[in-house]
């Protein structure tokens, strides 16, 4: 007779006290649990979403009528804001989102009780969260990445601190990253080896590793425009006014960069389909191997301006945005075969399904847009076909990131996301993500600049920039109904230990993960199908 | 009902995690100097092609950087003895290679030091003076981190904490120690031998 007794998910409040864990903020400032440091990460990215998405709406208004720049002030203010939404879309919050779902999610896959360098993870949740204020404050503040008409003594103290808070964010992204990294590598239980790693630990693995060795490269500019801000020969700072500082950051907005972004999406898309399909990957070895190109073909350090100048004529560049589209194209079509294969129920698919293709799509839409991009005599660099191609791409790692929240809501804080209102979000952020991504792209195609500071007086460009803004409002219901639908969960959400049947070890208890013996990728898939056959052959006998 | 009775398992040998964390610490911080070191030479291409000098002849002199060069080479041996002491359960040259190893590292701040005084330069000279601190100041940075985590690990290891069973945190310093070593040899060639 075999006996298995497993503790309840989700202790109380009243259980935790009696066992002497820290309650109110000593407990957020002090804890080892990934899964309190994940809800750190998690619910600052949502916050700053909705704020950012609202922030888009309003730039793309302001684009409406240039010649009126009146939403925020003046040409210098509109300019703040415009990089503001940049950075804060791709470094405050796709990139936060998925490092707090993966601290969440990663330890269990890998069966770890714990993510390595608890501490240090922690620390890294709460410079993330004091950077990005600083990023906002100093905005506010007059600072930003740049100045288009002039920069005031007073500016530059408030730029210096914006590259405080960006040099902070950056730090703490790759302080967590090291801490998922290490996870994946040191802490795997017994049997999983590297080849057996979850979809998704793989994809953070990948995405991780170009985050580690890419946004280094930013600080060191920062490190430079800093100390040139604070005391230097001021070649940033030129009090004439000068986007100096914005140019040498925005290779982390373009391809390649950006892409990187958007990959542990496709680690999202790759865990949720052979769970609906009920079945496993077609070739889970070949999906390793596109994520991994996927990723390679994401580095972007080498692309910034001070160092390679204009970057079109480099044959590596354009290479590069062509290349980008195969790894995911074949990586959507394994996953269509997967859902083939497998033996999904009819009837409405469920939200994280929809939210994991949606992602599948957009990235897929985001790299050939960046491969038109590279087409030399189309002229795109430059124009808003850079921002459509960073829209797309952002609009994929949030449509992975909140198909992902609503996927291990239960491993991640116990609670199911409502399914009705997670759909409804997902479906914005789809829409909205193809309208404003596609209209910026086709603008661009018009020769519209992408910083836009005058009436275009052309009639392609009007149309576009008016489906771009309706696109931006989509987004920004999106972003609203994420704060809506996390609340609803927060208040009324249902707990099921495993409502979706998964295939690895995050869905059962640390208890078990020793009984269980890993085998392949999908040990809990194993486990179910020996289980099986064990009362076929029970009944035949 | 089956009853076993016996020794609990043993507990599962992982790969070494400090190691490893500080693997991936290593890589991101020589990519941040030589991000750095890329806009430094850079700079410096572009000053040459428009025909302009970059470094006054004589002010930046190989001597001293040299004495530098060859300090981190020593250290680099006495690191590697700490770590093969430490394995091997031989504390006195541990303490001896670790006390040895933060020496050079004081010896490589004081060059460093001597080195920036005896250019004259200035941060808010040329540009070329400005990214030559910028770079040297970074270097002395990273050096003061590894510095301080080979005096923690030290520590750590007075207390007892490392032995031939558990290396992994002397390992670790020896890796760090190692990186900013690197950093400095092509700093050396980039900055000081190719000026």
């Amino acid at each position: 007779m075999t006996m298995s007794e497993s503790p309840p998910r989700e202790a109380t409040a009243e259980s935790e006290m009696l066992a002497g864990v820290p309650a109110g903020l000593y407990r957020w400032l002090s804890t080892t649990d990934h899964k309190v440091i994940a809800r750190l990460w998690m619910g600052a990215g949502s916050v700053l979403l909705a704020a950012g998405l609202l922030l888009g709406a309003a730039v793309s208004a302001e684009r409406l009528d240039p010649a009126e720049v009146g939403l925020f002030g003046g040409l210098n203010s509109y300019f703040q804001m415009w990089s503001l939404y940049r950075f804060g879309m791709v470094l405050l919050v796709a990139v936060p989102l998925f490092v707090g779902l993966a601290t969440a999610v990663i330890p269990g896959q890998v069966g770890s009780t714990e993510i390595a360098f608890p501490r240090a993870a922690l620390a890294a949740a709460w410079t993330y969260i004091l950077g990005a204020g600083i990023v906002a404050v100093s905005v506010v503040a007059g600072g930003g990445w740049g100045a288009l008409d002039g920069v005031t003594t007073g500016e530059a103290d408030a730029m210096a601190l914006t590259l405080l808070g960006t040099g902070m964010v950056m730090a703490s992204i790759v302080v967590g990253s090291v801490c998922l990294l290490t996870t994946v590598i040191s802490l795997r239980t017994s049997g999983m080896n590297l080849m057996r790693v979850p979809l998704f630990a793989w994809s953070i693995l990948v995405a991780g590793t170009v985050w580690v060795l890419t946004l280094p490269v930013a600080i060191a500019n920062i490190v430079v425009i800093y100390v040139d801000l604070r005391g230097g020969p001021l070649v940033f700072g030129e009090p004439e006014g000068s986007t100096l500082i914005y140019d040498q950051l925005a290779w982390l907005f373009e391809q390649p960069q950006v892409y990187s972004v958007a990959i542990p999406a496709l680690g999202v898309l790759g865990s949720v389909i052979p769970v609906v399909a009920r079945g496993r990957q077609v070739s889970h070895p070949a999906m390793m191997v596109l994520l991994g190109a996927a990723g390679l073909l994401s580095v972007g350090g080498w692309s910034q301006p001070m160092l390679a100048g204009d970057n079109r004529d480099l044959l590596v560049f354009v290479a590069f945005g062509l290349a980008a589209v195969l790894p995911a194209l074949a990586f959507l079509g394994g996953n269509a075969a997967t859902l083939k294969a497998g033996d999904a129920p009819v009837g409405l698919p469920p939200a994280h399904l929809i939210g994991a293709l949606g992602a599948g799509l957009m990235f897929l839409a985001a790299t050939a847009a960046g491969a038109v991009r590279v087409i030399d005599p189309l002229e795109l660099i430059a124009t808003t076909a850079d921002t459509g191609v960073m829209n797309l791409a952002v609009a994929a790692a949030l449509l992975g990131a909140v198909a992902g929240m609503v996927f291990w809501g239960p491993v991640a804080w116990g609670r199911l996301l409502p399914a009705g209102q997670s759909v409804l979000v997902l479906l914005l952020l789809l829409a909205g993500g193809l309208v404003a991504g596609l209209s910026d792209v086709v603008a661009g195609l018009a020769d519209a600049p992408d910083v836009m500071l005058a009436d275009q007086g052309d009639g392609v460009i009007d149309a576009m920039v008016l489906v771009s803004f309706a696109g931006s409002l989509l987004l920004a219901l999106a972003g609203l109904g994420l704060l809506g639908t996390l609340f609803s969960s927060w208040r009324e959400g249902t707990s099921l230990d495993d409502p979706w049947g998964g295939h690895t070890l995050e869905w059962t208890t640390p208890e078990a993960w020793a009984e269980t013996k890993v085998a392949s990728e999908a040990p809990l898939l194993d486990l179910a199908s020996t289980s099986s056959s064990g009362d076929d052959g029970q009944e035949a006998s | 009902m089956t009853v076993t009775t016996g020794l609990p398992a043993a507990a599962l040998r992982r790969p070494r995690t400090v190691v490893v964390g500080t693997m991936f610490a290593s890589a991101s911080a020589l990519m941040t100097y030589f991000g750095l070191l890329a806009v430094y030479l850079n700079a410096r291409a572009d000053a040459r092609a428009a025909g302009s000098e970059w470094f006054p002849d004589g002010v930046v002199e190989l001597g001293p950087s040299g004495f530098v060069f060859w300090t981190l080479i020593l250290s680099t041996f006495t690191v590697r003895w700490a770590v093969q002491a430490i394995g091997n359960g031989d504390r006195t040259n541990a303490y001896v290679a670790m006390a040895l190893t933060g020496l050079f590292g004081a010896a490589v701040f004081n060059q460093m030091w001597f080195i920036i005084n005896d250019t004259g330069f200035s941060l808010d000279g040329s540009p070329a003076e400005f990214l030559f601190f910028v770079v040297n100041g970074t270097f002395l940075v990273f050096l003061i981190l590894a510095v301080i985590f080979l005096a923690l690990t030290t520590l750590r290891a007075l207390f007892g904490q490392f032995g031939p069973r558990q290396d992994d945190g002397v390992a670790s310093a020896a890796l760090f120690w190692h990186t900013v070593s690197f950093m400095y040899w092509v700093t050396w060639i980039a900055v000081y031998v190719t000026k």
